[in-house]
């Protein structure tokens, strides 16, 4: 054995000796590769650096140029980012930001209370969970902040904090407002002293009248009656255009509110000998969330509309039933109709039927545009189905209200 | 008792005046909200009838000076205007006003009977 591994060693040695030449040019060539190798990975390592800060600077200039301020949070709450707006709506340079805890800001903390209050929520969305909240800063700027959680819920990413200046939204809507509590006054005012003058005088404060003159003056009252009743379906509409026409939701009985409206319409009803009926079920009906006044309106909208379209002595049937999370509202005439080919527009703001301008009947046009908005701003669906002279149902839903929801 | 009322519009001022005069109330009236607060110390009025839109003081404007004076403050108003957007109302109830009557929904009986309402309460 040992002799045999000597001599291998021995013949090794020889062929190194003897090939010493080429071993050497090999060597050289293997390292002439290696270092080729080396300055190309160095040279994409730079390259990559190089497209890294290009990037960086890309996303600065955006980050910069936001018409939002940005506000960038590690998973432990230290601030990562700031953009030169929300350091202006801060009013303080960044450097007091960068790196520091956003509980250990001083003042003004009050632009991040609402992040304060997402946080302590606790909820977090599986993405993202937007949390908006208008912070008012000094006399005439509002700023909008949302609170973006960034990562999945058990492994945060950090935050973002984004503030949007809303002021000039806020001031149209304030303008907005004005206007209409302006034209509500200038028209609302000549109408109101001639609806008090003439009740006055109906009403014989002012001194005896003769049967003439009373008859004369309930008809002037009553004209006066439907330009207010117009005024306030305008001013109506104009609250569903911007959007604020919801008030008050409460949790309500829709049967005790028809039953209010059905009671209200008592003398039109008995006016035109037109019988009326209300099914229900036995038992009491789920509660619905609703604006009581909104809601009111919407039905006395499709219970005027039945009176109104339905000769003497006609019926309407009112129903009321729980669907599967829904409560249905059915309204049944035996009046007009509305011609086929206008069913597609009777949604349509001062859309009347052609049917029913020929009939001594006035209206604006805006009850169905008002019904079908409170409505939908009710999370609820309205449909009809009707045939010229036989009559209409209105249909409608509104959600089943729930407590964990 | 004697009531104050603040409205701008001279016939509902008028009519408003001659109902409830008629009714057996002592009636003074102001033609805009600075007039009115003037009367209500001059006068020691006990109920203020209350318009909102009204040249050089408002009628919200009024009872935000009616509220920082001890004298005043408890004073019951109501509101008889013709804005009435529910923002406007629920802000009035914030601030303790009485009731708010929409002046083309009602009449001057409406007023009347509300006047005669708050009297019962205040003398309960």
């Amino acid at each position: 054995m040992d002799f045999e591994q000597n001599s291998q060693e021995a013949s090794a040695k020889t062929f190194f000796e003897e090939n010493a030449g080429e071993i050497k040019k090999w060597k050289d060539e293997e390292f002439r590769k290696i270092r080729l190798a080396l300055f190309n990975i160095l040279e994409d390592t730079e390259e990559a650096r190089k497209e890294a800060v290009r990037e960086k600077n890309r996303t600065l200039t955006m980050l910069n140029n936001l018409t939002d301020g940005i506000l960038v949070l590690d998973s432990s709450h230290r601030i990562e980012l700031i953009n030169p707006l929300a350091e202006a709506f801060f009013k303080k340079d960044k450097k007091e930001f960068l790196g520091k805890n956003i509980f250990k800001i001083s003042s003004p903390r009050f632009i991040l209370t609402p992040f304060f209050q997402a946080l302590k929520s606790g909820k977090r969305g599986k993405i993202k969970n937007i949390l908006q909240k208008e912070v008012r800063l000094g006399e005439k700027i509002f700023v909008e902040v949302s609170t973006v959680f960034l990562g999945e819920e058990n492994e945060s990413k950090g935050v973002l904090i984004i503030l949007h200046d809303v002021s000039r939204d806020k001031l149209v809507e304030t303008m907005k407002t004005e206007f209409v509590s302006i034209a509500a006054h200038q028209l609302r005012t000549p109408l109101s002293a001639i609806k008090w003058t003439i009740r006055m005088l109906l009403d014989g404060d002012i001194g005896a009248i003769s049967e003439d003159q009373k008859s004369l003056l309930e008809k002037t009252y009553e004209s006066n009656e439907r330009m207010i009743g117009l005024i306030n379906d305008l001013l109506n509409v104009t609250r569903i255009e911007e959007g604020r026409f919801l008030y008050k939701p409460e949790i309500s009985q829709i049967e005790d509110l028809t039953d209010k409206i059905i009671k209200n319409s008592e003398g039109p009803l008995a006016m035109k000998k037109i019988k009326i009926k209300l099914e229900k079920p036995r038992e009491l009906l789920p509660s619905v969330l609703v604006d009581e006044e909104k809601m009111g309106l919407a039905i006395q909208n499709l219970l005027e509309n039945a009176i109104k379209y339905t000769s003497e002595k006609g019926l309407i049937t009112v129903s009321l039933q729980k669907e599967k999370n829904y409560i249905l509202f059915k309204i049944k005439d035996t009046g007009v109709g509305i011609p086929l080919d206008q069913q597609d527009r009777i949604f349509t703001k001062f859309f009347r039927g052609s049917n029913v301008v020929k009939m001594e009947t006035d209206g604006s046009g805006l009850g169905l545009y008002t019904t079908k908005n409170i409505i939908e701003a009710h999370n609820g669906k309205i449909w009809f189905e009707s045939e010229e002279g036989k009559g209409t149902l209105f249909c409608f839903t509104l959600p089943i209200f729930d407590k964990n929801n | 008792m004697k009531i104050l009322l603040m409205e701008d519009d001279k016939l509902l001022r008028s009519l408003l005046v001659k109902k409830l005069t008629s009714a057996g109330y002592e009636m003074i009236a102001a033609c805009d909200g600075q007039e009115g607060l003037e009367l209500m110390r001059s006068d020691s009025p006990q109920l203020i009838l209350l318009d909102i839109i009204m040249p050089r003081k408002s009628g919200f404007e009024v009872i935000k000076e009616m509220k920082k004076d001890e004298n005043l403050k408890d004073i019951p108003i109501i509101i008889v205007s013709n804005s009435g957007q529910p923002v406007e109302i629920g802000k009035a109830k914030e601030m303790g006003v009485k009731d708010w009557i929409i002046k083309t929904e009602f009449s001057t009986q409406d007023v009347l009977d509300k006047v005669r309402k708050i009297e019962t309460e205040i003398s309960n």
